[in-house]
């Protein structure tokens, strides 16, 4: 039963990459007209610049053997040369990755220390504190990243000075420094979506009987939180992160644009405005194989605290 | 309250396990009072069973959760909850605990829901004594021996297991193990047989009576099944609409019942042996006390109802072997 789990979590991993890999590769080629005119939009080119170009983008093959051609070379994690930089996509990648993995790690931590324990203190306490949580989960999944960006930047750069406005730091102390506003900035648009969504599980466990059972037993209060509610709330909570892990990264494009933090998500913003097809789709299959390595391993984790998917090989 | 507390260990010894007299519960819903029970008084001694029988919405549930200080949120309570000694109404949260962990547990209907399904049955068996600060050792070693007495095979291994790996019936021979645990002065049984199917539900009831004869625990056995309080408790209290109806021998209540209710209970069910009749069910529908009539609470379902019944709710009296809450009580031949 554990092996047809594994199987078939793998089996939907692969094939949702593989779908991925078609279209992001597809992009080039739906580019209207000609895509090296539209990537060379403004320069001139002469002919023979012109026909380098179109070998060096695979557009002289067909659909399918370009993309096999394509898919080989990312197989063996070669993404080709940046267009723009002239290094290859592989070094651009290597040098910002160590800043936007401790952006997204920052942020994640952010949010959910904040979202867990908002999620935990309204489910426990309905209310005039549950309802003020309310409206301030509202107000984090309606306000986007870019205009918390403004905002802690007017006040916490500009006014007062605390925190720098731009840059990504040198070592890493100084880097944890620099990326404090945008951790911040990507917390206050994340955190509510988990405290929505845990406090609904919370609240559902507290109301359970094997809740009420260990009440009528004089379990401690904070035992039953943390053996009965916490505990059971374990599956989502794994689930939840590995979505938000994913959503961060995205959410770099913004915030380290907005910043001034030279990431991958500010190289990914840069390379689509001068269209650096190599280095775009690099970024997007990493993305994408984020998600799915972070959804798989929740998805694979879950009989490991939940041994009713231990048997039935499945999600509740 | 604080002398209750101190003075416990010293009359422990004399109090009755449960002694409730006089019990009134009022919840506020939407600003609006609820009454849920009418000074109801019942007790159980040392090594007795006393059924509480009744239809849903009766008051039997928070009656026996009473014991526990389980009170609905936003109650107004009134009279007195005396447990082992301890008085419950008014008891501060340490004082629950205390109860909770040492003199009284609850045996709930539904044990695929009563036990948590993500942790191990050592866990569930051991967290009342571990909660009241025994060793884990020591807790696991009272566990094993209690599996071993409701009858679960390789008890060291099943403290292992999952919940999820045993039947209904073997889940609620672990409750059962889980609440003696503590060695309870009280043991509140709330439906816990309803939710097994017949062949399983008299083995849990046979089991639960042997431990508790050995024991000489007092047991509360709350159920809707007159019969099955008939064959298994000593005494019977009938509730109807938040207020006790009936109470006496449990021999008494089946034979000679007083209280029209009590009668159209047992004219409800099927019997087995004796002469063949038709079922006469009670006309209407149970009622809560908040939606009861002045009067007897039970007079709009009556077959012997006078105008009498409206005018002041029937005290309990003697009438023959029982105690009855009617004022024409034994009267059902009058219909």
């Amino acid at each position: 039963m554990i092996f047809r789990l594994i199987g078939s979590r793998l089996l939907a991993a692969i094939v949702t990459m593989g779908v991925a890999a078609v279209v992001i590769y597809g992009s080039l080629r739906l580019i209207p007209g000609d895509p090296v005119s539209a990537i060379t939009a403004g320069t001139r080119l002469t002919s023979e610049q012109r026909a380098a170009l179109r070998e060096k983008l695979g557009l002289n093959q067909g659909f399918v053997s370009g993309f096999t051609h394509w898919l080989g070379s990312v197989l063996q994690l070669d993404f080709g040369q940046s267009m723009v930089y002239g290094s290859s996509v592989n070094d651009l990648l290597a040098a910002r990755m160590p800043t936007t993995v401790t952006l997204v790690l920052y942020a994640a931590a952010l949010s959910l220390v904040l979202g867990l324990g908002m999620a935990l203190v309204s489910a426990t306490r309905p209310g005039i504190i549950d309802r003020i949580g309310l409206v301030v989960t509202s107000l984090s999944i309606a306000t986007p990243s870019f205009v918390v960006a403004l905002v802690l930047l007017g006040v916490f750069a500009v006014q007062l000075r605390m925190f720098p406005a731009t840059g990504s730091g040198d070592g890493f102390g100084d880097m944890v420094y620099h990326l404090t506003l945008p951790a911040i900035a990507l917390m206050v648009a994340t955190f509510g979506l988990v405290a929505r969504i845990m406090r609904a599980t919370f609240r559902e466990e507290l109301v359970s009987e094997h809740v009420e059972v260990a009440r009528s037993r004089g379990v401690a209060r904070m035992d039953i939180l943390r053996r009965h509610v916490v505990r059971n709330s374990v599956g989502p909570m794994m689930t939840i992160t590995a979505l938000l892990l994913a959503a961060l990264f995205i959410g770099t494009a913004i915030v380290e644009t907005a910043f001034g933090v030279d990431g991958i998500g500010q190289l990914l913003v840069v390379s689509i405005a001068r269209r650096d097809f190599p280095v775009v789709q690099a970024i997007s299959l990493l993305s994408v194989g984020l998600f799915v390595v972070t959804s798989t391993i929740a998805d694979l984790a879950l009989p490991f605290v939940d041994a009713r998917v231990r048997a039935v090989g499945g999600l509740r | 309250m604080m002398s209750t507390a101190t003075n416990s260990s010293a009359a422990a010894a004399a109090a009755a396990p449960l002694e409730i007299s006089g019990l009134s519960i009022t919840v506020q819903v939407d600003g609006e009072s609820r009454p849920l029970l009418d000074k109801v008084s019942l007790s159980v001694a040392k090594g007795e069973i006393v059924g509480l029988v009744g239809e849903s919405g009766s008051g039997k549930s928070v009656t026996s959760r009473s014991a526990l200080g389980l009170f609905p949120g936003h109650a107004i309570t009134t009279g007195s909850v005396v447990v082992d000694g301890v008085e419950v109404i008014g008891a501060s949260a340490a004082q629950l605990l205390e109860l909770r962990r040492t003199r009284a547990s609850m045996i709930f209907q539904d044990p695929r829901s009563s036990v948590n399904p993500v942790r191990r049955l050592g866990d569930f068996l051991t967290e009342g004594l571990r909660a009241r600060g025994v060793g884990r050792a020591e807790a696991n070693r009272t566990a094993i021996g209690l599996l071993e007495e409701v009858g679960i095979r390789d008890p060291a291994r099943a403290m292992r297991r999952f919940p999820h790996e045993f039947s209904g019936g073997m889940l609620q021979r672990i409750v059962i193990a889980g609440a003696l645990s503590i060695g309870p002065r009280l043991v509140l049984a709330d439906e816990a047989t309803t939710a097994l199917d017949v062949t399983t539900q008299a083995e849990v009831v046979a089991l639960l009576k042997r431990l508790q004869a050995e024991s000489g625990t007092g047991m509360l056995f709350v159920t809707h099944d007159l019969e099955l309080a008939a064959a298994l408790c000593d005494r019977i209290v009938v509730m109807y609409a938040g207020r006790v109806v009936e109470t006496g021998a449990a021999s008494a209540i089946f034979a000679e019942p007083q209280h029209p209710y009590t009668v159209g209970l047992l004219g409800s069910n099927p019997r087995l042996t004796g002469e063949r009749a038709t079922l006469t069910p009670i006309v209407g529908r149970p009622l809560a006390l908040a939606e009861a009539p002045a009067g007897c609470a039970f007079r709009d379902r009556c077959p012997i109802a006078v105008p009498a019944c409206a005018t002041e709710v029937p005290a309990l009296r003697p009438s023959r072997a029982t105690e009855v809450a009617c004022i024409m009580p034994g009267d059902e031949k009058a219909a």
